[in-house]
């Protein structure tokens, strides 16, 4: 394994403190300072001496506010961050490294996971305990803050740094969340807030922001229009919306989908070529998924569905991607079916993939007609434009097969092009070493198509909002 | 093939003593440590004497074993239990009989095992584990032959029948054990919902669920975790017979965690009567036998101490305040002061035992307590009282919510610390029976489910 410089490692440390104050008027005029000077007594707590970080999957425990003490010897003030990572036992021991060595470079940082503990022994005095009674009516206020917080570095920074930060950023979110908490209060009704972690381009970088709970997306436009201006992003896309989170490279994605299989893949080696890929997150779908046996007929719902998944990741949509049989209602809701198509084996095209997006996400769609198979491989220029722009999923249907195009490698110059095909044909289960073996998904040349054939190509237009 | 128990030959000596008027019966307790293996007696007392009744009853003609006051033992095992640190519990009982009545032992020994099991559970805030040992054991002595009968009982299962059990004496059984020790700061808000007659349940439900977290918690033991099924103690230091006994510390750390309101999406807000906040450090003591013990045994004894410890002094506090006061309106709005624990060499064995002191009571108070529980004379000079700490009463309470800081006047405050001198555990008939009758209805009240 080869440590170079630019190896970076993120320490997420996460943990509960309670948040808790009793109010005599939720609507008086002292409330405020109640629940700030509560807030104010959790981040006292957190510069204790009482706090200690576990580092899991490992006997590790650091206090970092005592002068850095720590459970392993080995471990000291001056050691690095890197020096922690040997006695960190990886989740799934040996099949990691496997793919560490080929994917090394696509695997990102290394994250450290960390948890928020308190020391309950040790305490500074050894008064007998008291009961102190209050007999006033008061409104008992609690919830739970789930603390999240990330900092970056490289492999050489110290380890004392890194914990220092990482108790500064925790004050710094406890006041981030009594913000949160004192703008959305209506009298005693608190919102729980929770931070979120969004990865934006350079130099913001990994940054937290943190939203009220139930409070839909929807709603927060406001605040996501002054962090755009803030951090200076585009005013046309969504960066901040709740799936646009950044997802940690060491989590496993609860729904069991495959994200992004495209990026285990070598590129074409075209002279002069440039690639044009689509941007984000996409899930693959593909036949038997869902215990739906689609084999024969499903081909242009998976595209769908695969597009569909593009829309919710990058958070334009909070709707879960359809099954087929809501595909088809839509299509009888449209008005371009009749109702006994639902439920049926009946395929669908392009067209029909135009209109489900647009009935069930609002999403407009452009469509590309090419008279013969043939003629796709002078479509470079359209296709690398809309990569570039939209940079969405593309379904292509004809001959008797659909499938998704995710980018392709053309030069300008000489015309030459591949095609990254991403295809629902696929019956296995989501085993990633088949998946780019076999080329289920792949890049293809011209001759992919059918020559004869013609074909209709549905390239969804991502919507102008944040 | 029954349970086997090893038992200190002090113990043996002191069940030898026991005078017992000739054709009278006598009951006491049997404590230790179990473990899945073996369990190790350490310490027996009797049944504290009780005056005049029992003499009374005994004109009538009826069974000696009848007049056997079940409460009367129960509440002694009830207080015994208290007294006992981490690790160590109330194992069983024994009785002496003339041998007339004893065929007749078993089923009183079962009565007797039943009931006390039950009221020694009720104050539990702790869940016991798969792990925890449900048999009790039951010591028939003979008063004439002095031959002993030992049996168990599975308190799991009320149908089940006595099984006969290993009984063997051996010296210095916990001479060698290993002592876990740590202070805990407790600061714990409880929100008082509903009328003044749901406090106990209010405080019931704060203790339990600060009891949850403490269970829950990463448990330290001089330095490591003690997770696992791994040694408490590996390597070195396995001499079984040495003198020395070790201390380990114990560090625990807990987190926040509230599962129940973990999915909400706004705050849980109660509209309270007012608020109790249980606010000190405790000091804790756990004892581990040291037959090759298991890491996560010892940190169960230390964290169950540290619930104990505060349980019980709340406990007490309010049958106190029940029993001077009439009902527990007494509670008044200011600072009070709960029972510090203090320690005591225990009988026999260099194990200690402890008790708790009520601001007001001494030295001589906590004697005299030992005398009558434990059947043990104790010099006044080995009791330690240093380990915890007198309240101080301060002067300006925080202004937690605001109040107007002058409600809490001092004089109030000094006027509620000066609680009775309530008599806990004389013999005098009247006042003992009307406490047993008194504390056991406090548990139910207490703890009732």
């Amino acid at each position: 394994m080869v440590y170079s410089e630019e190896c970076a490692i993120i320490f997420r440390v996460k943990g509960i403190l309670e948040f808790s104050c009793q109010l005599d008027n939720p609507n008086g005029s002292q409330s405020q300072s109640i629940i700030s000077k509560s807030f104010q007594g959790l981040r006292s707590k957190v510069s204790s001496k009482s706090i200690v970080f576990t580092v899991c999957n490992s006997p590790i425990l650091i206090w970092p506010n005592t002068g850095f003490r720590s459970s392993m010897e080995s471990l000291t003030e001056a050691s690095s961050c890197g020096d922690i990572l040997q006695y960190i036992e990886s989740d799934d021991g040996g099949s990691k490294k496997s793919i560490k060595k080929k994917d090394k470079k696509r695997s990102g940082p290394t994250v450290v996971n960390m948890k928020l503990l308190f020391e309950v022994t040790d305490p500074a005095g050894n008064e007998a305990p008291s009961l102190i009674q209050m007999s006033t009516q008061q409104h008992f206020v609690k919830m739970p803050l789930h603390l999240d917080c990330v900092v970056s570095v490289t492999t050489d920074e110290s380890l004392t740094f890194v914990c220092t930060e990482l108790v500064e950023t925790l004050r710094k979110q406890l006041a981030d969340m009594e913000e949160v908490v004192l703008r959305y209060r209506k009298g005693s009704s608190f919102l729980v807030p929770q931070p979120f972690h969004f990865r934006l381009p350079e130099p913001a970088g990994l940054t937290t922001v943190i939203y009220p709970a139930g409070v839909p997306d929807s709603q927060l436009q406001a605040i996501r229009e002054d962090l755009h201006r803030k951090f200076e992003l585009p005013s046309d896309r969504p960066y901040l919306r709740r799936a646009n989170a950044f997802h940690f490279p060491d989590a496993a994605y609860k729904d069991g989908y495959l994200r992004n299989p495209h990026v285990h893949l070598n590129p074409p080696n075209i002279e002069d070529a440039k690639l044009y890929l689509v941007q984000g997150v996409y899930s693959y779908h593909h036949y038997m998924q869902d215990r739906v046996d689609d084999d024969g007929w499903g081909c242009a719902y998976r595209s769908l569905q695969t597009i569909c998944s593009w829309f919710q990741q990058q958070g334009y949509v909070e709707t879960a991607v359809p099954t087929h049989t809501q595909i088809q209602q839509a299509l009888v809701d449209v008005g371009d079916k009749e109702p006994r198509f639902v439920g049926s084996r009946q395929w669908i095209g392009s067209i029909e993939v135009q209109a489900v997006l647009n009935q069930l996400l609002g999403v407009t769609s452009k469509i590309l007609f090419v008279s013969q198979g043939s003629e796709l491989a002078t479509k470079g220029r359209e296709l690398a434009n809309h990569f570039q722009t939209e940079g969405t999923p593309i379904m292509i249907g004809g001959g008797v097969l659909a499938h998704t195009i995710l980018g392709v490698a053309w030069s300008e110059n000489t015309g030459q092009i591949r095609f990254l095909i991403l295809d629902p044909h696929y019956t296995g289960g989501e085993d990633l070493q088949t998946i780019t073996d076999k080329g289920w998904c792949g890049w293809k040349g011209p001759e992919f198509w059918d020559q004869n054939a013609y074909y209709n190509l549905c390239l969804p237009q991502r919507p102008k909002t944040i | 093939m029954g349970r086997s128990y090893i038992v200190d030959e002090a113990v043996a000596k002191y069940l030898g003593g026991l005078q017992a008027d000739p054709g009278s019966c006598s009951t006491g307790l049997l404590a230790g440590q179990s473990s899945p293996q073996r369990e190790f007696v350490v310490l027996a007392m009797q049944t504290p004497h009780r005056e005049s009744e029992g003499q009374l009853k005994s004109s009538r003609g009826g069974s000696q074993l009848d007049d056997i006051d079940v409460e009367w033992v129960t509440e002694h095992a009830r207080q015994v239990s208290r007294m006992l640190p981490g690790g160590l519990c109330i194992l069983g009982l024994f009785l002496v009989t003339p041998p007339e009545l004893s065929k007749d032992a078993q089923n009183t020994l079962k009565r007797l095992i039943f009931a006390m099991d039950k009221c020694i559970g009720k104050g539990r805030l702790w869940e016991l584990t798969e792990e925890d040992v449900t048999d009790r054991v039951t010591l028939h002595i003979c008063s004439k032959t002095k031959k002993t009968v030992c049996k168990t009982l599975d308190v799991k299962d009320p149908k089940s029948s006595a099984k006969p059990a290993d009984w063997k004496y051996q010296t210095d059984v916990s001479s060698s054990w290993p002592m876990l020790t740590c202070s805990v700061e407790v600061d714990l808000p409880i929100p008082l919902t509903g009328s003044s007659d749901n406090t106990d349940k209010c405080m019931k439900d704060g203790l339990r669920r600060w009891a949850k977290q403490i269970e829950a918690g990463n448990c330290l033991i001089s330095g490591r975790q003690a997770l696992d099924d791994s040694e408490l103690i590996s390597g070195q230091k396995k001499n079984i017979k040495t003198t020395h006994r070790q201390t380990l510390p114990a560090r625990i750390l807990v987190s926040d965690e509230q599962p129940e309101l973990d999915e909400r999406c706004s705050a849980l807000v109660q509209l309270c009567s007012g608020s109790i906040r249980v606010r000190g450090v405790v000091h804790c003591r756990a004892y581990i036998h040291n037959n090759k013990p298991k890491a996560k045994h010892a940190a169960q004894a230390i964290k169950r101490d540290i619930i104990n410890t505060v349980s019980s002094r709340v406990e007490m506090f309010l049958e106190d305040l029940l029993i001077s006061e009439g009902s527990h309106k007494g509670l008044c709005t200011g600072q009070q002061a709960l029972p510090r624990r203090v320690f005591a060499p225990m009988p026999f064995s260099g194990l200690s035992v402890c008790d708790y002191m009520f601001p007001d009571e001494s030295t001589a108070d906590v004697a005299e307590r030992l005398k009558e529980m434990l059947d043990w004379e104790t010099p006044e000079e080995d009791i330690d009282i240093s380990l915890e700490k007198n309240q101080l009463f301060s002067p300006e309470l925080e202004i937690i919510d605001g109040h107007d800081s002058s409600k809490h006047v001092i004089s109030e405050e000094v006027e509620n610390s000066k609680i009775h001198k309530a008599p806990h555990y004389y013999t005098g008939v009247a006042v003992a029976a009307t406490i047993a009758l008194l504390a056991t209805a406090t548990s139910l009240l207490y703890f009732s489910e």
